[in-house]
């Protein structure tokens, strides 16, 4: 562990993440991100409403 | 490992989520609901924005706000074990120490530094500029509070080497200076009309608190069940290595 850099991360997690699995997991945090922050439909933004204002998001 | 540490990320989301949930449930959706009807009632003389008709039941935003409050939590218990796998190495401290200063960088990122232009919002509050206009400066704060929190561990870690105490002061230099510089030149963008500044003031202190609440269970529950697995993987070597032996 002492003595382990960011590099040595990243390759770490190079060695046994295909780039298909990267990006699946970068698009499902991507759209959980975009549902609860960014989406404005009106029937979201009614069902969401307090958790949006109690949370402080900005787009509202 | 990225697999263990995204693991316990999303338990430590979990149990954040669980917290987080009981809050919205119990102190946040009743608030919510009251502000919104305090203002409906004397609101009636001009018809604008919050007057418009409810696409959904009140029940329905009740229970959609507390999952929509334990799918977040869970959302950054795993964006914070990704983080704190790669740049654990980066960062001051050992151990838990770390992941509480990866927390408070996370805050200050989706958070606090945002919220210092746009303050959070209690139902009913009037904004200067539409959606879109919003969304762009929030990305743009978001982007600010990152190298905000960069720049604090930065110099933490120059100065720290000579000297701990003087390395703390050197990290709040970027976000003193940032807050400062922001709440003075930035204008006033969400304003809350017909409702009582102490009313206001406690709801934005609500949510700032329980904000950081999250960031602080995430890094705590993260660090020990990290602990957690490093005894139980000690504990289950003696039991494998005996029936190794023996077979």
């Amino acid at each position: 562990m002492a003595g382990e850099t960011v590099a040595d991360r990243i390759d770490a997690a190079r060695a046994v993440l295909t780039p298909i699995q990267a990006a699946t997991g970068l698009t499902f945090a991507a759209g959980i991100a975009f549902v609860l922050v960014f989406l404005q439909d009106p029937l979201a933004h009614d069902a969401m409403h307090n958790f949006r204002h109690a949370a402080g998001i900005t787009c509202h | 490992m990225l697999y263990d540490y995204l693991r316990r990320g999303v338990q430590a989301g979990v149990i954040a989520g669980l917290a987080y949930g009981l809050f919205m449930a119990f102190v946040a959706n009743p608030l919510s609901e009251y502000l919104h009807h305090a203002q409906h009632d004397h609101g009636h003389d001009h018809g604008h924005g919050h007057d418009h008709a409810h696409a959904v039941s009140e029940t329905t935003t009740a229970i959609v706000s507390v999952g929509s409050g334990v799918l977040w939590a869970i959302f950054l218990g795993g964006v914070f074990a990704i983080a704190l796998y790669f740049l654990e190495p980066a960062l001051p401290g050992r151990g838990a120490s770390s992941a509480f200063v990866l927390a408070g960088a996370g805050f200050l990122t989706v958070s606090a530094t945002p919220w210092l232009v746009l303050p959070p919002a209690a139902p009913g509050a009037e904004q200067l500029y539409t959606v879109e206009i919003r969304l762009a400066i929030y990305v743009g704060l978001v982007a600010l509070g990152a190298f905000v929190s960069v720049a604090a561990i930065g110099s933490y870690g120059r100065v720290a080497s000579r000297h701990r105490a003087l390395g703390l002061v050197a990290a709040t230099v970027p976000i003193v200076a940032t807050a400062v510089v922001l709440s003075t030149v930035a204008p006033t963008i969400v304003s809350h009309p017909e409702l009582a500044g102490e009313l206001v003031s406690a709801y934005q202190a609500m949510a700032a608190l329980s904000q950081a609440a999250i960031w602080a269970i995430l890094a705590a529950s993260v660090s020990w069940l990290e602990r957690r697995e490093a005894t139980s993987t000690a504990g289950v070597v003696g039991p494998n290595d005996r029936r190794s032996t023996s077979s």
